[in-house]
């Protein structure tokens, strides 16, 4: 069922944001800081609510239910509530718990990027065997002309006039495209908004 | 054993079980990915816990303000969204944030990218003339070039069509044309986006593989 109550709450809150972007009289500045304060404690406690559903609403269901990759669940519940609780006793910037962040977040997260590239490029590959119309083609020719770009590889042209103009044309060549891309994001991003604000599309309603 | 012995050699073990990926899915890969998950989970809440809800929460409700009370019941309406019963109690909640968030994103495009790309489509042509020293009539070809690729890439996304007795809805003629531009444009940035990720993880590549090397070297000659 529609809730009239949430979709006003949404509508009020939202206009009274949206018209301090425009207007910066003081009286609407000094209802519209306290919401935004008010939205950063709830999108912080909106990721609480995503963690311990993460945790307690998957894993510990698995594990409950002994499911066949519960031992996987296991690895996570422990390492989740040993980063935790030190955390939580000593802080977010202690030297202990920022070692979990040095020498665990990122060679993981490195290392997942590195394995990405390999992937990456596998997985063009097989993209250009199977797509062989002309916008593959220019993709595909795209990326390995801009791979040579970014190696440095062109980097001596800076002495020369006439392929530093060349490179520098280069590194252009693809802002229409991205500027394109950004515009149709915005506007899209623009229209969904003003459907929540107007109540049209309401993603709060369970 | 030195204890930041132990962090490389743990470091190391996971670097290695995320490269074990390189021959398929396996469990040793899953271990490294269940411990990532779970600490950065668990560390991402203590930040949460730090930066968010203690200064802006629990120090106001310290100090006596009465409109922390406020985000104090919305974010406990909000916990009833993890009980499928009672979870119709926090739409209140999320249609605050909703509704905030709707409105920054909304500013955000508008003054943020649309504001701004425009100004810069028409920055294009010739105002930065008199610094750069470029001849104007260059800056107006690449102007040109530039408008072209952002109108032709925009004309790509309307996916309006008229529809027609009998067959599917086609775009228009001019929007056909244009968005045909407008694909080349598109794979011309994607692929230049491609081949930016593709750099980034290749120098995460060769980092990794250097740290692997480097602490296998140090460990055998001690």
């Amino acid at each position: 069922m529609k809730s009239p109550v949430a979709a006003f709450v949404a509508f009020v809150i939202g206009a009274i944001v949206l018209v301090g972007y425009f207007i910066p009289a003081a009286p609407l500045q000094a209802i519209r800081t306290p919401i935004l304060d008010w939205a950063i404690v709830l999108a912080g406690f909106a990721g609480l609510v995503a963690i311990l559903n993460l945790i307690f609403g998957v894993h510990i269901k698995r594990i409950r239910e002994k499911t066949p990759r519960q031992g996987f669940s296991w690895l996570v519940v422990i390492s989740f509530f040993v980063v935790f609780i030190a955390g939580v006793i000593l802080g977010p910037t202690n030297p202990n718990v920022q070692n979990v962040v040095t020498y665990i977040q990122f060679p993981i997260e490195a290392s997942l990027m590195a394995v990405l590239a390999i992937t990456l490029a596998y997985a063009s590959l097989k993209f250009l065997q199977r797509q062989r119309n002309w916008m593959g083609i220019v993709f595909f020719v795209a990326t390995l002309f801009f791979l040579v770009v970014n190696s440095g590889i062109l980097s001596f042209s800076s002495n020369i006039p006439v392929l530093r103009t060349l490179v520098s044309a280069a590194h252009q060549l693809p802002v229409g495209g991205a500027r394109g891309i950004l515009l149709g994001i915005a506007l899209g991003s623009l229209a969904t908004g003003i459907r929540i604000l107007i109540g049209a599309d309401r993603p709060y309603n369970n | 054993m030195n204890i930041d012995v132990i962090w490389t050699l743990i470091s190391l073990v996971l670097t290695l079980f995320i490269f074990s990926y390189l021959f398929g899915d396996n469990p040793v890969f899953r271990i490294a990915t269940g411990i990532f998950v779970g600490a950065a989970a668990g560390y991402f809440a203590v930040v949460i816990i730090y930066q968010v809800i203690l200064p802006h929460l629990v120090v106001p409700l310290i100090q006596g303000s009465i409109l922390a009370l406020f985000p104090l019941i919305l974010s406990g309406l909000l916990l009833t969204k993890l009980s499928p019963r009672l979870g119709r109690l926090g739409n209140v909640s999320m249609a605050v944030l909703v509704g905030s968030g709707a409105a920054i994103a909304i500013g955000g495009a508008a003054l943020g990218t649309i504001f701004g790309q425009v100004r810069a489509a028409i920055d294009a042509f010739g105002s930065q003339a008199n610094t750069s020293g470029t001849s104007p009539l260059l800056l107006g070809v690449e102007g040109l070039f530039l408008l072209a690729g952002t109108v032709t890439a925009l004309a790509y996304f309307n996916f309006g069509g008229k529809e027609q007795a009998g067959q599917a809805p086609a775009r228009v003629a001019i929007s056909a044309w244009l968005s045909g531009i407008g694909k080349f444009f598109i794979a011309l940035t994607f692929g230049a986006i491609f081949a930016g990720v593709l750099t980034a993880g290749l120098t995460a590549l060769v980092e990794r593989a250097d740290f692997v090397i480097r602490t296998i070297s140090t460990l055998i000659t001690g």
